[in-house]
């Protein structure tokens, strides 16, 4: 009853099998494979060794695989990002930053770097105003003299208006003298009769 | 955790160098003989005194969660990227400041820009695209951000038109609560 118990795991069966020293019982539960395999143990290792051929393994060991360095092929374009390189020729691992010194010095250059940059933005800042101030004041002057031109032009317009009405109140003003005059030449004959019974030393007299 | 290297501490103290004018002080001996240090943990940088630091070398990386204060995140790239959480020593030796009127304060910390209208005053001689820190009118530091404009231009811009593009602000204590210190 034992060995029926132990059958399910296999190396037991093994066991078993190799220490009984009845076959019938292997046969009897139905179980082949631990009688089979058991059997022949040194020889199938033996076997596979001469059945496969030797040539092709000793030439795989025989060819080596060469490395992309030891060939001298170049190296395909990749995107690496600027922070990630690493510069070659130098040793593995990291130099940390930690005593006071090499901090403060580190830290001295990237102020002054700072400082340039800051000053430099600062005077291209001040550099752009004045080219800025100088565009509009050119610009102003500008608007200036085109509105002086205007107002010029424009002063010119009215003179020239003026002057045109200024020659129609002239020929108004022959025109009234022409009245004049002919009224004064109307009112000549009167006026000469007038002068005539004022004038009595211009008297005419008819001879008879 | 472990010290800074050479270039990430320059990543770090060149971005700090936007926004701060005094950054000896930092790294200056204390009163009682000690000084602060920058350490980096999960690509974290803090600022931490040397013996909180060194006391914490008895704790294993993966269960020290923060020491100090976290000043920012060092990104894959090798950039440095500054948290609101840094704003405090920012604030310290501010190299230029941006006051914002009340109107203005709540905007900020929902986190838009700054316009020209909520500003109450500003530093002179502050060149374009320089990093500033943000403070209320009571002198109370809400964020900080980079100038859109400089000094002289930004007096001749329209009441809406964008004086200061937001980097951090106080709002991201509530917003970024996960985050912020941890993944």
């Amino acid at each position: 009853m034992a060995p029926t118990r132990t059958i399910k795991n296999k190396h037991s069966s093994k066991s078993s099998s190799s220490s009984s020293s009845n076959p019938k019982r292997s046969s009897k539960d139905g179980i082949k494979k631990p009688s089979s395999s058991h059997k022949p143990k040194a020889k199938i290792p033996s076997k596979e060794q001469k059945g496969k051929p030797n040539f092709g393994q000793d030439k795989k060991k025989k060819s080596r695989v060469y490395t992309e360095k030891e060939l001298g092929i170049p190296e395909l374009n990749m995107i690496t990002p600027v922070g990630v390189t690493k510069p070659k020729g130098k040793k593995k691992g990291k130099i940390f930053v930690d005593d006071k010194e090499s901090m403060s010095t580190i830290l001295s250059l990237i102020l002054a770097e700072k400082e340039g940059q800051i000053e430099s933005k600062l005077l291209k800042a001040r550099q752009m105003e004045e080219i800025r101030e100088a565009r509009k004041a050119e610009a102003d002057k500008k608007e200036q003299d085109r509105k002086a031109k205007l107002d010029e032009t424009k002063e010119l317009m009215r003179k020239k208006r003026k002057k045109t009405t200024g020659s129609n109140n002239n020929k108004k003003d022959d025109e009234e003298e022409d009245k004049i005059v002919k009224d004064a030449v109307v009112a000549g004959t009167k006026a000469g009769k007038k002068t005539a019974k004022g004038n009595k030393k211009k008297s005419v007299s008819f001879a008879e | 955790m472990r010290a800074l290297t050479d270039e990430e501490m320059k990543t770090v103290l060149d971005k700090l160098a936007n926004y701060m004018s005094d950054l000896k002080s930092l790294i200056a001996p204390l009163d009682d003989g000690d000084r602060y240090v920058f350490r980096l943990n999960h690509s974290r940088v803090y600022y931490v005194k040397l013996s909180i630091a060194n006391l914490a070398t008895s704790i294993s990386r993966d269960a020290l969660l923060s020491l100090g204060t976290c000043l920012g995140k060092l990104t894959k790239t090798g950039k440095f990227r500054l948290h609101i959480t840094a704003l405090p020593i920012l604030a310290q030796g501010a190299r230029h400041k941006i006051w914002i009127k009340e109107n203005g304060a709540q905007p900020f910390l929902y986190g838009s820009n700054v316009v020209k209208a909520h500003v109450g005053r500003w530093s002179e001689d502050c060149p374009e695209h320089q990093g500033c820190v943000v403070y209320s009118m009571a002198d109370i530091p809400l964020g900080f951000g980079v100038t859109a404009r400089s000094t002289t231009e930004a007096r001749r811009l329209d009441p809406t038109g964008v004086v200061c593009f937001r980097q951090a602000d106080c709002g991201e204590y509530l917003r970024d609560e996960d985050t912020l210190f941890a993944g």
